[in-house]
């Protein structure tokens, strides 16, 4: 089992060596789809052994998987293959028009596999400071990702991601020493302080004046990474400025990546503090979040940062969704999380395609899509309306369930406040996307090269809409019973 | 788990290096100079090795003995050296004239800063009497005291250096705990340091080349 741990961590490495050995953007490219669907597969099985058993522990306490952590593994490593594949077509269209240099091709991939793997071990790990050290080195090497393109706005956006992040996370740094602290008083043998399944099963312990310091400072510092609003400033311009694959990458795996550090600590702070003030914190981040993920979505421009505020909202959601818990907000939480990462590569992937095209990534500039490129169109329109949470798609599922625990754990005025704004979510995001695959058709040359490459740029998006298309009309038994044993972990 | 009490002489060295760190900072705040704001974090650092080498004496822990020498060396003499070298001689950096408030007021901000940082880090916060307690609220107020010099500097050398004092004022509140705070944790903590610093350098040296100076005041292209 151990091994199988490692090799979800390790696999996606399987680019970055090819590309380290000087392989060109295919072959380095199918490298990193073949160790992501090796990581992919790793994590389903550990995810179903982990039913049956007691979570996996080693290395004193630096190894630790659970169900949650079987759950946000299988959502990464999903998203990672998803966006491996989307990287072959990208980046060999982008090394065969001579945009990106073989340079900068080959320090794509280096970074990418690097990404990928960083993100999963931060995952696996039950050692809370060694979670920030991976946390860390995640947005570092995906700070490379954003720069890659080296244009000056593409060097402002990563030089903003890089401080603003670093700083955050460092501020989540702070709250675990905080967490650290409040665990002082209690007779651990030392080497397991640090270990999130220990302090959990000994909160009771703690002391909560430290601890409420610990908790608000881990959802500021790691909600730095989340995207919650005010600390969201980075995101939309890294999202834009980064190869598409790679903002897909940063859109559905590393804000979930946050997101997880941030309910591990609420965990905790649950545990010992009560429902009252953790609630309120993430009630807080995640409204604004929505509030203000909604209102830039209203400014039509680049499609990229308009998915960007999507995302923005889309944690408030979540936010809000951990905030109301209870078990229909836990479970709406993780079902949201998977859902929205699915809808959100596919997004970002069929905008890469268009912004391959027409060479603009103005959302006004492209129209006709649905005619020209009926794939591509056709993805980024059902994507809009996955993401934007109509049926049959998953994320309507998921949205009702949020709604409907607001009800039962707060009374009817926040609930109604949040399906006002997802209403006018949907209005501003679609009448966007709409003026993009409507209208007059404009003719555009294939970008791609060869047949593998055509098929590597339309695969993830079918197979992403389907999935989105089955978590709609039935929840798997499987994924069902693994949410609710996810759950089980937190309480 | 061993403690430290504040009346004994490694108590006292590590509460005075706590305090030379914090005059550091602010002495970081209130100078307008590239080449004195590399100086003072590279004082900054050797004081927080000499703390960390105080730590490893009185808790007889070979760990804490590298953690001090690994901080002399990176953080004291390599950082220091290297930005001085890549950064501001080569990009020919003087006056920081982006500043968006004047050194007197950020000062100010920068003491209400510290007494902030001892009135949320109260006595209850602690149980059981942690190490060398006093240490908590000042590593407190240098980690709000380089927030500060992020968000009143707009250069983007200024405010890496404002992240790194941040970064040593989460170390020495870390310190003081490292007899358990896990060995590999410091370790990744410091290689993340590193390998930051160099990203960010060749953020800063790419920007420059395109813009007349680096400062994020010019940084604009991108809003909304």
């Amino acid at each position: 089992m151990i091994i199988l741990v490692i090799l979800a961590a390790v696999a996606p490495l399987a680019g970055t060596l090819a590309a380290a050995g000087g392989a060109r953007a295919r072959r380095a490219g199918w490298a990193g789809v073949a160790g992501a669907g090796i990581a992919l597969g790793s994590a389903v099985y550990l995810l179903v052994a982990q039913l049956h058993r007691a979570p996996l522990r080693g290395w004193g306490g630096f190894l630790y998987v659970d169900s949650l952590s079987g759950f946000f593994l299988l959502t990464v490593a999903g998203v990672t293959l998803l966006a491996a594949v989307g990287s072959v077509a990208y980046l060999s269209a982008e090394e065969d028009s001579g945009r990106l240099s073989r340079l900068q091709v080959r320090l794509y991939f280096v970074f990418f596999g690097l990404f990928a793997s960083l993100m999963l071990a931060s995952l696996e790990t039950g050692n809370l400071g060694l979670l920030f050290v991976l946390v860390e080195a995640s947005t570092l090497a995906s700070a490379a990702l954003v720069g890659l393109e080296a244009r000056s706005s593409s060097l402002e956006a990563a030089w903003k991601y890089v401080i603003i992040s670093s700083f955050g996370v460092t501020i989540a740094l702070a709250g675990t020493l905080y967490l650290f602290y409040s665990a002082s008083g209690l007779h651990l043998a030392p080497d397991l302080r640090l270990t999130w399944p220990y302090l959990f099963s000994h909160a009771h312990a703690l002391a909560p004046a430290s601890l409420r310091l610990a908790f608000l400072l881990a959802v500021v510092g790691y909600g730095t990474k989340v995207g919650l609003a005010p600390m969201h400033t980075w995101l939309p311009d890294a999202h834009a400025e980064a190869p598409s694959p790679a903002s897909a990458m940063l859109s559905a795996a590393l804000l979930n990546t946050g997101m997880y550090a941030i309910i591990r600590f609420l965990a905790i702070a649950r545990a010992r503090l009560g429902d009252g003030f953790p609630r309120g914190v993430l009630l807080a981040f995640g409204f604004a979040s929505i509030v203000i993920g909604v209102l830039f979505m209203v400014r039509r421009g680049n499609f990229k940062r308009l998915f960007a505020y999507s995302s923005v909202e889309h944690m408030g959601i979540i936010a809000v969704a951990l905030g109301f818990g209870g078990v229909l907000g836990l479970y709406g939480a993780l079902l949201h999380t998977l859902n929205h990462a699915i809808a959100k590569a596919v997004l970002f992937l069929s905008g890469g395609d268009v912004s391959l095209r027409y060479q603009t990534r103005e959302a006004a500039r492209v129209t006709g899509l649905l005619a020209a490129v009926p794939v591509t169109g056709g993805a980024l329109m059902l994507g809009s309306f996955a993401v934007l949470g109509s049926p049959p798609f998953g994320l309507f599922l998921s949205e009702l369930t949020i709604v409907r625990a607001g009800f039962a754990e707060s009374g009817p005025v926040l609930p109604l406040l949040l399906l006002a704004l997802l209403a006018v979510a949907f209005v501003a995001f679609a009448r966007t996307t709409t003026g993009m695959v409507t209208g007059e058709p404009q003719a555009s040359p294939g970008p791609y090269r060869g047949r593998g490459a055509g098929v590597a740029a339309v695969a993830p998006l079918l197979v992403g809409l389907t999935a989105l298309l089955v978590l709609g009309l039935w929840i798997p038994a499987g994924l069902d019973a693994v949410i609710r044993h996810s759950m089980a972990v937190l309480s | 788990m061993q403690n430290l009490s504040a009346a004994s002489a490694a108590g006292v060295l590590l509460d005075l290096s706590a305090v030379m760190i914090l005059l550091l900072a602010f002495a970081c705040l209130g100078s307008k100079l590239f080449n004195r704001y590399v100086a003072y974090y590279g004082a900054q650092s050797v004081v927080l090795s000499f703390a960390a080498g105080v730590a490893a004496y009185a808790f007889h822990s070979i760990e804490l003995w590298i953690l001090a020498v690994l901080t002399l060396a990176i953080k004291g003499i390599g950082i220091p050296v290297s930005a001085r070298r890549l950064l501001v001689q080569r990009l020919d950096l003087k006056r920081d004239a982006a500043l968006t408030t004047g050194l007197s007021t950020s000062l100010i901000a920068g003491g209400a800063l510290t007494a902030f940082a001892y009135l949320v880090t109260k006595p209850q916060l602690l149980p059981h009497g942690v190490v060398a307690a006093a240490v908590v609220p000042l590593s407190t107020a240098v980690i709000l005291l380089g927030g500060l010099a992020m968000v009143v500097r707009r250069h983007t050398v200024a405010q890496l250096i404002g992240w790194l004092i941040v970064e040593n004022g989460v170390f020495l509140g870390a310190i003081t705990l490292v007899a358990t705070f896990p060995f590999i944790v410091e370790a990744g903590i410091f290689l993340d340091i590193v390998a930051g610093v160099l990203i960010m350098l060749v953020f800063v040296s790419g920007l420059t080349r395109r813009l007349a100076s680096a400062s994020a005041a010019e940084l604009r292209e991108l809003q909304g």
